[in-house]
C-alpha cells in the first residue's frame, strides 16, 4: 500500500518545482527568428520566439529532455538537455532549407512563363494579354529578348539564326509543322492554341542535351494537366466561330474542340495589300484526353486535324505579269500522347511519348503542281532519378521516322530519314549558390548517314540572394535542310557552338536580367551555280553543294519588368542587339543574312482597370533595317530596308451576363499606319524593285468568348 | 490474492495516466481553441496567429495518433496565408498548411471531410493572395474539394459557408456578389443551426462569419 502512494505522489506534477528554459533562436548568420517553435519533445511545453528571437517557457519535466526549435523554411533543430533547476540561456541557430530563394537555378539561355516556378519571368497569362502577339504563341515570343523580328516569315529567329534553327517542342515531341502552311511573303500563325500549356520555356541557346536538332533555339511548351472549365464555351470573333467542350471527373477529362473560320469578312473590313482570290477558309478540331492512373501518373493523349483552302495574286517579280496566282490546300493532323509517373517517393521519374504527325499541300503556283508532304512518327523515354542533395541524373532516346517528298508537275521528289538519339544529363549541386548541368547528345540520321556527339555545358552562381549569374556553353547539330539533300546525300551536319553569360536579379516584383553571347557557326552548306546571285526565296537549290560554310553571331540583349512601381501597371522592355555574318548558301562571300536586324527594342504595358474590369495593353516594337540583295549594287547584301514600328493596343474586358462568364477583346495593330518594308525584290533585269510589307497596315480584329460552364455546373439539389 | 492486488493497483494506475493524458490533450486543446476563438477578426494579429500555430504544433508532436493538433495548426496557418503582408510570406504559411492537412489525412486514416473543407478553404486564401494569376488553377481545386468533402458529409455548413463567402467576395462581373450568395449563405446559417460538433474540440467555425455575410446582404 505503501508502494501504491509514493507512486502515485512520485507520477504527480505537483511536486516538482518548475524549470525555466530560456534562450535565443537565430540563423547562421545571427538574425533573429521570430515566431519560432520551440519546445520539448513529447511535452506541451514550450513557446514562440518573440521580435528579437527570445523565448522562455517552464517545464515541469525532469533528468533530460529533447529540445525541438521548428521555423519554416528552416531545418528544425533537435538536441538533448539535461534539466536543472537554473539553466543558462540556450543560443540555438538553424539551418535554412534549399528553396527558390536561396538555391541558384540554371537559367543561362532559358526564358520561362510559368504559374508554379515563382523564379519564372512571364506567367501563361501574359502570352494572351500582350498587344500585338495575336494571342499567338510564337507571336509572344518576338516580344522577348534574343528574338529578331521578321514580319514576311513565320518562324522564331533567334540571335543571329534562320527560322528554321528553331525547334518547338510540345510535352518532349518534336512539332513537325508548327505553323500554319507557308505562304510567299505572308507570315503564318501558330497552330497551337495558347491555353492548352501550363508553361512555356523559351532558350535563346545553350540548352539542355534533351533536347537537338536546332541550331539557335528550342521553344518548349507544356500542355495543362487538368482542364479549368466544366462545360460548354463558345468563340466568336471577325474570323472563326467555335465550340469547345470539357468534361472532367476525379480521375479523368476530356476536351473536345471544333471551329470553322474564313477570312472574307474580316478582309471585307480592312484593307489587304495581298490580292486575295479566296480569303483563308479553314475548319478543324481537336480532343484531348488526361487519365490519372495512379497517384502521380498521367497520360494525355491529343489529337487534331485541321484543312485550309486560299488562293491569291502574289507579288512575283519574276513573272511578266508581276503577279503569280497561288492556290494552296493544306491537309494537316497531330496526334501525341505521353505518359509521364514517379515512384519510390519521387527518386524515379519517367517521361515518355508517342507522337505522329502527317501535313499535305497541294500548292498551284503559276499553273504549276507543286504538292508537299511531310510524315514524322517519333517515340522517347527520359528517366530521371534524383539523387541526395537535389542532384539528378536523366538517361533519354528518342527515335523519329521522317518521310518528305515534294511534287512538281506530277512527278514526286521523296527523301526518307530514321533518326535516334541517346543523351544522359546531371545536374549537381556543389554547395545551395552553385550548381552545374553536364550533358551529352549523340544523334544519328540515316539520310546523311551521319553521326555527331554533342556536349552541353551550363554553370550557375548565386551572387545574391536574389541574384544570380550563369554560363552556358555547348554544340549545337542540325541537318541541312532538306531541299539539299534531294540532291546530295554526303553533306554532313551544320553545327553551331554557343557561348552565353548571364546575369538577373529578381527582387520584389521587379526582374533584371542581361545576356550577352558568342555564337559559332560551321559546317553550313554553300552551294555553287556559277551563275549570279539568285534572290527567288523560292528557288530549288539545284548546284553543287558542300560543307564550306561558316560565320558567327555575336551580340547582348537585356530585359526589364516591374509590376511593383505603380499600382495595377505592369510593363517590361527588352532590347536585343546582334551582329552576324555568314559565308553560305550561294553567298560568294562572308555577309549579314536578310533575316538579321541589329537592333530590335519592344515596350510592352498592361493596366487593369479593376472597376471596369478591363485589361489595357499597349506595345511597341521596332525593328531596326535589314539586309536585302540589290543586284545593281557592286557590294553583296550592302542595302537596308528603313526600320519597321509597330505600336499596338489590345483591350479585353471581362463580363457576366445571366451568370456566364464573358470575355471581349479588341485589338488594333499597327495604328499609326506606318507603311512597313520588311524587304525589297528586283525584277530580273534589276530595274524594278518591289516592295514586300505586310499584309495589311493598320487593322483591327474584335471577338468574344463565353463559358457557359459555370452555369452548366450548379445542380438543383445545390440549393 | 497479494499477485491479483498489486496487479488490480497496477491496472487502476495505468488507465489512471491515460485518463490524465487524456484530460491533458482536451484542455490543451480547448486553450489553444479558446485562443483561436479569441483573435480579432476585424484585424488579426499574425504574431499571436503564429503562436496559436505552434502551440498546436506542439500538442500534435507530443500526440501524433491525434489528427486534430495537426488540422488546428493547419487552419491558423491558412488564416495566417491570409494575414501575411507579403505573396513570398502568404505562400511560406499556405504550403506549411498544406504539409499540415497532408500530415493529419495520413493520421486521421480514412477521407474526412472536415479536412477536405479545410483543403478548400487553403486553395481560396491561395488563390486571393494572387488572383490574376492564380483563378483558374485554385477555383478549380477549391470546388474540387468542396465537392468531396460534400460526398463524405453534405451536412458540414463549412461546405456552404465557403461557397458563399466565395461568391460574397467574387465580384458581380465574375458572376459572384451579395445578392448571389445569399441564398448559398442562408442554406450555410440553416446547416450551422443543425451542427453538433462531434466533440469540445472538433471544427466549429465559420457560423459567426456567415451571419456577419448575411447581415450584409440585406
Amino acid at each position: 500500500m505503501k508502494l501504491f502512494y509514493c507512486l502515485l505522489l512520485f507520477v504527480s506534477p505537483a511536486v516538482f518545482a518548475q524549470k525555466t528554459i530560456q534562450g535565443k533562436v537565430t540563423d547562421h548568420k545571427g538574425n533573429a527568428l521570430p515566431g519560432a517553435n520551440v519546445f520539448l519533445k513529447g511535452t506541451y511545453d514550450g513557446g514562440t520566439t518573440d521580435a528579437n528571437g527570445a523565448f522562455a517557457f517552464q517545464t515541469s519535466e525532469s533528468d533530460t529532455a529533447t529540445i525541438v526549435a521548428s521555423y519554416v523554411g528552416f531545418e528544425a533543430f533537435e538536441k538533448k538537455i539535461s534539466l536543472k533547476e537554473s539553466m543558462p540561456a540556450m543560443s540555438i541557430k538553424l539551418d535554412e532549407l534549399a528553396n527558390e530563394l536561396n538555391t541558384v537555378v540554371i537559367t543561362a539561355g532559358a526564358f520561362e512563363a510559368s504559374d508554379e516556378k515563382r523564379m519564372a519571368m512571364l506567367k501563361p497569362l501574359d502570352i494572351v494579354t500582350t498587344a500585338g502577339a495575336a494571342a499567338d504563341i510564337t507571336g509572344a515570343m518576338q516580344f522577348l529578348p534574343g528574338a529578331q523580328r521578321v514580319g514576311e516569315q513565320e518562324g522564331l529567329f533567334v540571335r543571329g539564326g534562320s527560322g528554321q534553327e528553331t525547334k518547338i517542342v510540345i510535352d518532349g515531341m518534336i512539332v513537325q509543322n508548327p505553323f500554319f502552311s507557308s505562304l510567299p511573303d505572308v507570315q503564318s500563325r501558330g497552330r497551337f492554341n495558347p491555353f492548352m500549356f501550363k508553361g512555356t520555356s523559351f532558350s535563346t541557346g545553350g540548352y539542355s542535351a534533351q533536347y537537338g536538332q536546332a541550331l539557335s533555339s528550342v521553344l518548349l511548351l507544356n500542355t495543362t494537366d487538368k482542364i479549368s472549365n466544366n462545360g460548354l464555351g463558345i468563340s466568336l470573333n471577325l474570323a472563326n466561330a467555335g465550340l469547345n467542350y470539357d468534361y472532367a471527373n476525379k480521375n479523368q477529362s476530356v476536351s473536345a474542340v471544333v471551329y470553322y473560320g474564313n477570312l472574307r469578312p474580316l478582309f471585307k473590313l480592312v484593307k489587304q495589300n495581298v490580292e486575295w482570290l479566296h480569303a483563308p477558309e479553314f475548319k478543324g478540331s481537336s480532343l484531348t484526353y488526361r487519365w490519372k492512373p495512379t497517384k502521380n501518373g498521367i497520360l494525355k493523349v491529343y489529337g487534331m486535324y485541321s484543312d485550309s483552302h486560299l488562293s491569291m495574286n502574289s507579288n512575283d517579280p519574276f513573272s511578266d505579269s508581276g503577279k503569280t496566282r497561288l492556290v494552296l490546300k493544306n491537309n494537316n493532323a497531330f496526334t501525341t500522347s505521353t505518359y509521364t509517373d514517379s515512384w519510390a517517393d519521387g527518386r524515379w521519374t519517367i517521361n515518355s511519348g508517342l507522337s505522329y504527325s502527317r501535313n499535305k499541300d497541294n500548292m498551284t503556283y503559276d499553273g504549276v503542281n507543286f504538292d508537299r508532304f511531310d510524315e514524322r512518327t517519333q517515340a522517347r523515354i527520359v528517366l530521371t532519378r534524383l539523387l541526395t542533395g537535389n542532384n539528378t541524373i536523366l538517361f533519354g532516346a528518342e527515335a523519329h521516322a521522317i518521310n518528305i517528298g515534294n511534287g512538281v508537275d506530277g512527278k514526286m521528289y521523296r527523301l526518307k530519314d530514321r533518326y535516334t538519339a541517346a543523351f544522359v544529363e546531371s545536374e549537381i549541386y556543389i554547395t545551395r549558390a552553385l550548381a552545374g548541368r553536364i550533358g551529352v547528345r549523340s544523334e544519328y540520321s540515316s539520310v546523311i548517314s551521319r553521326a555527331n556527339v554533342a556536349p552541353r555545358l551550363s554553370f550557375a552562381y548565386k551572387t545574391g540572394r536574389y541574384s544570380q549569374v550563369s554560363l552556358a556553353a555547348g554544340q549545337f547539330y542540325q541537318n541541312p535542310d532538306y531541299r539539299y539533300l534531294y540532291l546530295n546525300k554526303s553533306l554532313k551536319y551544320e553545327r553551331a557552338d554557343h557561348l552565353i553569360l548571364n546575369y538577373q536579379i529578381i527582387k520584389n516584383q521587379r526582374t533584371f536580367r542581361v545576356e550577352t553571347f558568342y555564337k559559332n557557326y560551321a559546317q553550313l552548306v554553300r552551294e555553287f551555280t556559277g551563275q549570279p546571285y539568285d534572290a527567288d526565296p523560292y528557288r530549288f537549290p539545284w548546284g553543287t553543294t558542300t560543307n564550306g560554310g561558316d560565320g558567327y553571331a555575336r551580340g547582348f540583349d537585356f530585359f526589364w519588368r516591374d509590376q511593383k512601381s505603380i499600382k495595377n501597371l505592369d510593363y517590361w522592355v527588352t532590347y536585343s542587339f546582334v551582329d552576324s555574318k555568314r559565308l553560305f548558301q550561294q553567298f560568294a562571300q562572308s555577309a549579314t543574312p536578310t533575316f538579321i536586324s541589329n537592333h530590335n527594342i519592344s515596350l510592352i504595358t498592361k493596366k487593369w482597370f479593376e472597376k471596369a474590369k478591363t485589361n489595357l495593353s499597349a506595345t511597341y516594337a521596332f525593328t531596326s533595317g535589314r539586309p536585302y540583295y540589290n543586284p545593281n549594287n557592286e557590294e553583296f547584301l550592302k542595302d537596308r530596308t528603313p526600320a519597321v514600328h509597330n505600336v499596338s493596343i489590345q483591350a479585353s474586358k471581362l463580363q457576366s451576363i445571366k451568370g456566364n462568364l464573358v470575355i471581349f477583346y479588341a485589338t488594333v495593330d499597327n495604328i499609326l499606319n506606318t507603311r512597313n518594308v520588311f524587304t525589297y525584290r528586283y525584277t530580273p533585269d534589276g530595274q524594278t524593285r518591289f516592295a514586300v510589307g505586310p499584309q495589311s497596315y493598320r487593322s483591327f480584329f474584335v471577338g468574344m468568348q463565353i463559358m457557359l460552364s459555370k452555369k452548366a455546373k450548379v445542380e438543383k439539389d445545390d440549393f | 490474492m497479494k499477485k491479483l492486488f498489486t496487479f488490480a493497483v497496477l491496472l487502476v494506475f495505468a488507465t489512471g495516466i491515460a485518463w490524465a493524458q487524456n484530460e491533458k490533450y482536451t484542455q490543451a486543446m480547448g486553450d489553444g481553441i479558446k485562443a483561436l476563438n479569441s483573435i480579432d477578426r476585424e484585424k488579426p494579429d499574425p504574431k499571436s496567429l503564429v503562436d496559436i500555430a505552434n502551440r498546436f504544433e506542439r500538442i500534435a508532436a507530443a500526440e501524433p495518433k491525434e489528427w486534430l493538433p495537426k488540422y488546428y495548426a493547419a487552419y491558423a496557418n491558412v488564416l495566417l496565408g491570409f494575414v501575411a503582408p507579403t505573396l513570398s510570406e502568404k505562400d511560406q504559411y499556405l504550403d506549411k498548411a498544406n504539409v499540415l492537412l497532408k500530415d493529419a489525412e495520413g493520421i486521421a486514416g480514412k477521407p474526412n471531410d472536415e479536412i477536405e473543407v479545410l483543403k478548400a478553404y487553403q486553395s481560396q486564401i491561395h488563390l486571393a493572395a494572387d488572383p490574376m494569376n492564380r483563378w483558374q488553377a485554385d477555383g478549380e481545386k477549391f470546388q474540387g474539394f468542396l465537392q468531396s468533402a460534400k460526398a463524405l458529409n453534405a451536412d458540414n455548413p463549412r461546405i456552404y459557408y465557403l461557397e458563399g463567402s466565395s461568391l460574397f467576395f467574387t465580384p458581380e462581373e465574375y458572376g459572384g456578389g451579395k445578392k448571389v450568395a445569399k441564398p448559398t449563405l442562408e442554406k450555410a446559417q440553416q446547416k450551422f443551426n443543425a451542427f453538433k460538433p462531434a466533440s469540445g474540440i472538433h471544427p466549429d467555425w465559420g457560423k459567426m462569419e456567415t451571419e456577419w455575410m448575411l447581415s450584409q446582404t440585406n
